[in-house]
């Protein structure tokens, strides 16, 4: 046990290791001098020469990549020219955002998902059962950005029951107080229970949009599994004792079939937190995947470097809660095997 | 003679494959009395497995129940809504199943998996007592430190101990009938002596009656009181031990019995075994079903299927499906 | 799978053809997945010549027109026929998504080959680096490759058969690995096989369904990759009729009601990617029970 967690964590330095190498040598590896780069194509030759000395240019590689982690611990990350901010303040003002959208996003994937694959598997009904995989086929074809557009039509256009694209709030409503950056939570910390009303509005067809394509990988996945389960002798002892069969389905045959889907789930979430331009677009909302593209676009890259190592950081946090909770929810891997 | 507790008349189960439809039970009958140990025998494929979880209504599709009659304590059974049978299965009848490392939920602990059972019977009694009575029923089928074990998960036991827990849920709330599919199959000789010998104690402490379905006649011979021979899914030979042992009405029992090593008759050389395959389901031959296997086959045997003979052979009734019963018993 | 029977070329071919058009007869799913696809193959290919509308021509005074029977699918902002752009669109798609899924299988498949039969630092090196392009987000990865490169149709294709390499690579790898160690392969080797002869004439036909499942999977991901860096604008550049462009241009007038501009190409990205990914699907049923390939 000791071992797997000692294991585990060596992994997760590992792989933050490698993603801070790939994310210090993106600069280097571009055409051009990463000073340059950094301060953006308008910065004088003077403000050049100076990042270079800042940077360590002159310096060997490996002491340029200590000094780059060291600041970037230290939380000094750069700034971004486009913004005229530092980095660190513009992806503050952005994170939130996508990890709002991107929660409220996992929330409906990973219910629908689990909701559709009981259904379809349950009791061996042809008709559900190619309904839910032809949604699931739609939902890995759809490109993001059509299927929100189609939602906006259908939802605010056509039957005006939500919001356009108009971001994270209508026109006429103020942000809460900020305590952590989403909304929905700091407006029931400040009590303005319409701005919640107005907020969750807002979430809605961004959060189904770009929960559509991960609610579509996990249905498949897990149905996969839970019709692997369901055949398992198990379920029939339990049937045996005269439990119901539905009982028998969601007790027993979902928390086994359950157990192989956690993983990716982890990495969805990661990918999710990390936000996306596609939605973001369609849906003027103010995140980071924006913020990235428009980053590149513009050729700020002390934005994407901090993006590029943030992400990895999510990721293997993610990965490390994944490992925990299938300790919690696992007992082989909680407990040693064989008899005592 | 006790009373019959349960009662099966005609019962036929189909599974649709992509093959096509086949029978997997085909119009089975047989009756079983109160503390009853019947032995069912057969290859694999015969369609034990199937009958037993057709008796419970515990067919899952592809396969369906679709004809026949199942009574147990004089109540009529078959047919009923699931919702009735819930109270049937684990309350009058307990099943014992065939692998005990793919019987037990991997993510429940053993005692949850035992109270789950007692609990959907006496609903009345409290989390508490429930589990006092779990740490009864693992004390009953000797599994050591009961108390502590309770917590364990099924990954966390041996093959051996995990029947025992399995019989125990079998148990848990006193069953007129067990079923057990092939219990001691995966177990080592030791261990299987125990289980059996467990199983003898419920009936004559009890009088539970007991199916044990099995490939074993060493078991058959030492455990069983009765015996019926399972072949493509009917019953080809139905007898008692003594009786199956002394003289086979039907070819197939005769060849099953000389495919048994035996101590008594050691040889060299390879075991005789059945020559020829298991018949698919799917596509029965016209007569008898064991005709292309069998040694004594006649031009009658393939064009007509045996009615099944009522013969006495020393005083012991004996039903079988061949032509030639009578003949075969009286020489 | 080493005492299969080879039979002679001839009969396989029409075995095979024979076994397709049963699936195909069996499977009504897979029916609506195969006559979608060559109908879209067909817009393609003769779209020029059963609707002769230039797909770039301007014609402010037909703007924003509602489909109708001179105009099928309707005219964008500038008055072009949306379905002449369709049907463009679909040939580029198709193109890019076949070049991707050639060029990554060929060049994929080459790094793992390598990786596998030479194995050693190369093997290490080569799996690391493609370990590293499977750490990004796909998208974010293209777009690194086509802003470094120079925004276009033809950095963006570089850049999606950039990330598909490693799917190919470490399917092919592991496929190496396995059969090395099967009996013919060893005896192959042990009578002196040269390593490439080793991999031409006993390797690869083995691999080859595992390989088509792979490309039918990553010609859907092709396709819907490039609609996305169309869409923001890092993919195919403005008057190209590409599907994610036009989407992109519809976008700004779905929500003033001309919604034929933006629905239509998106439509065809779901018909090619769904019709491929159920193709593909089916293909893994048949070919793989077992799957050893990644889902994309
Ligand atoms: N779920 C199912 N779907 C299709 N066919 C099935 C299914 N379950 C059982 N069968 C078929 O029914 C027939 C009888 O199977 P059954 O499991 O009852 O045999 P058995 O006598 O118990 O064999 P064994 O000794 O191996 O346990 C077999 O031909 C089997 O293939
Ligand atoms: S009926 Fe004929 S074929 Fe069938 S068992 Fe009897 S002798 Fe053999
Ligand atoms: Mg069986």
């Amino acid at each position: 046990m000791i071992r797997t967690v000692g294991g585990r964590l060596l992994g997760s330095l590992a792989a933050i290791f490698g993603a801070s190498v790939v994310s210090f040598l993106f600069l280097r590896i571009l055409p051009g001098n990463p000073a340059r780069l950094i301060l953006g194509p308008l910065a004088s030759q003077q403000a050049i020469q100076q990042q270079v000395r800042l940077m360590g240019l002159d310096r060997p590689i490996y002491v340029q990549y200590l000094r780059y982690i060291s600041s970037f611990f230290s939380g000094d990350w750069g700034f971004s020219y486009s913004n005229g901010r530092p980095v660190r303040e513009v992806i503050a003002t952005r994170l939130p955002a996508s990890i709002e959208l991107g929660l409220y996003a996992f929330a409906f994937a990973f219910v629908a998902a689990v909701v559709l694959a009981l259904l379809s598997t349950y009791r061996h009904r042809p008709v559900v059962d190619g309904t839910v995989r032809a949604i699931s086929f739609f939902g890995l074809g759809t490109p993001p950005f059509w299927f929100g557009l189609l939602l906006l039509l259908a939802f605010s256009q056509a039957l005006h029951l939500l919001p356009g694209p108009e971001g994270r709030l209508g026109p006429a409503v103020a942000p809460p107080p900020t305590v952590t950056g989403l909304y929905t939570v700091d407006a029931v910390i400040a009590g303005q229970w319409g701005t919640l009303g107005n907020a969750l509005q807002h979430l809605v067809l961004p959060a189904v949009t770009l929960g559509l394509a991960p609610f579509a990988y996990l249905v498949r996945l897990l149905r996969v599994n839970l019709l692997e389960v369901s055949r398992e002798q198990f379920i029939t002892v339990v049937r045996s004792k005269g439990v119901g069969r539905w009982t028998a389905y969601v007790r027993h045959a979902l928390p086994n079939a359950f157990l192989p889907t956690l993983t990716a789930g982890g990495m969805v979430l990661a990918q999710l937190l990390a936000g996306s331009v596609l939605v973001e677009t369609v849906f003027n909302w103010p995140g980071v995947g924006a913020l990235v593209v428009d980053s590149i676009l513009r050729q700020d890259y002390a934005v994407v470097q901090t993006f590029i190592l943030l992400s990895a950081f999510a990721y293997v946090a993610l990965n490390l809660i994944v490992d925990v909770l299938y300790g919690v929810i696992d007992p082989r891997v909680r407990t040693p095997t064989g008899a005592r | 003679m006790d009373e019959v507790l349960l009662s099966v008349r005609g019962l036929r189960t189909e599974f649709v494959t992509r093959d096509g439809v086949f029978a997997a039970v085909r119009d089975v009958s047989f009756e079983l009395r109160r503390g009853e140990k019947l032995g069912i025998v057969g290859e694999s494929g015969s369609g034990k497995s199937a009958l037993a979880l057709s008796i419970v209504g515990l067919i899952e599709p592809p396969g369906r129940v679709v004809a026949g009659e199942v009574e147990l304590n004089g109540r009529r059974i078959s047919g009923l809504p699931d919702r009735q049978l819930q109270l049937v299965r684990g309350k009058e009848v307990g099943l014992i199943f065939q692998d005990p490392m793919a019987a037990l939920d991997p993510v429940k602990s053993i005692g949850d998996q035992i109270v789950e059972g007692i609990r959907r019977h006496r609903r009345h009694l409290g989390r508490r007592e429930a589990r006092r009575l779990a740490i009864e029923l693992l004390r009953e089928v000797q599994v050591p430190f009961a108390e502590r074990r309770l917590a364990d998960y099924p990954h966390q036991y041996s093959g051996g101990m995990r029947q025992r827990v399995m019989i125990a849920i079998a148990l848990a709330n006193e069953p007129d009938l067990i079923i057990a599919d092939e219990p001691t199959t995966a177990l080592d000789v030791t261990t299987q002596a125990q289980v059996l010998d467990l199983l003898d104690r419920l009936v004559s402490e009890r009088r539970t009656a007991i199916i044990l379905i099995t490939h074993n006649l060493g078991i058959v011979a030492e455990f069983c009181d009765s015996v019926h021979v399972m072949y493509a899914g009917r019953f080809v030979e139905r007898t008692t031990v003594e009786q199956l042992f002394r003289a086979q009405a039907h070819p197939y029992t005769e060849a099953l019995l000389r495919s048994v090593p035996r101590p008594d008759r050691l040889q060299r050389g390879p075991l005789p075994s059945i020559p020829g395959f298991p018949p698919s389901l799917a596509h029965l031959p016209p007569g008898c079903s064991f005709a292309p296997r069998c040694p004594a086959a006649q031009e009658i045997c393939r064009d007509r299927a045996p009615a099944t003979v009522e013969l006495v052979s020393e005083s012991t009734p004996v039903l079988a499906e061949c032509h030639f019963a009578r003949e075969r018993l009286r020489t | 799978m080493a005492d299969v029977a080879i039979p002679a070329p001839g009969t396989a071919r029409r075995a095979t053809a024979r076994t397709a058009l049963r699936l195909v007869h069996d499977d009504p799913q897979l029916l609506f997945a195969s006559v979608l696809l060559a109908l879209l193959a067909a817009l393609a290919a003769l779209g020029p010549v059963l609707w002769p509308q230039n797909p770039l021509a301007l014609n402010i005074g037909e703007a924003l027109r509602a489909p109708s029977p001179a105009h099928p699918m309707g005219t964008d902002n500038v008055g072009r026929d949306v379905f002449a752009r369709f049907c463009a669109g679909a040939r580029i798609s198709l193109s890019v998504g076949a070049i991707v899924t050639a060029a990554g299988a060929a060049f994929g498949s080459l790094i793992g080959l390598g990786a596998g039969t030479l194995g050693g630092w190369l093997d290490a090196v080569l799996m690391r680096v493609m370990d590293a392009i499977l750490a990004f987000p796909p998208l974010a990865l293209a777009m690194a490759v086509t802003v470094g490169l120079g925004v276009g149709l033809k950095t963006a294709t570089l850049g999606i058969v950039l990330t598909s390499l490693p799917y190919f690579a470490r399917l092919l790898r592991s496929e190496v690995i396995k059969i090395r160690t099967l009996p013919f392969v060893e005896a192959a080797t042990a009578i002196g096989a040269h390593p490439s002869w080793i991999m031409w004439r006993h390797i690869l036909p083995h691999t080859l369904s595992t390989l088509l499942i792979q490309s039918a999977a990553v010609f859907g991901y092709a396709i819907l990759t490039l609609a996305g860096l169309g869409f923001v604008g890092l993919g195919a550049q403005v008057p190209t009729p590409e599907w994610g462009v036009m989407i992109t241009n519809g976008l700004q007038y779905a929500l003033t009601g001309q919604w034929w501009i933006g629905v239509f190409p998106g439509l065809g990205v779901l018909a090619v990617v769904t019709a491929t990914s159920i193709i593909a699907d089916r293909l893994r049923d048949a070919l793989d029970p077992r799957g050893r390939y990644a889902h994309l």
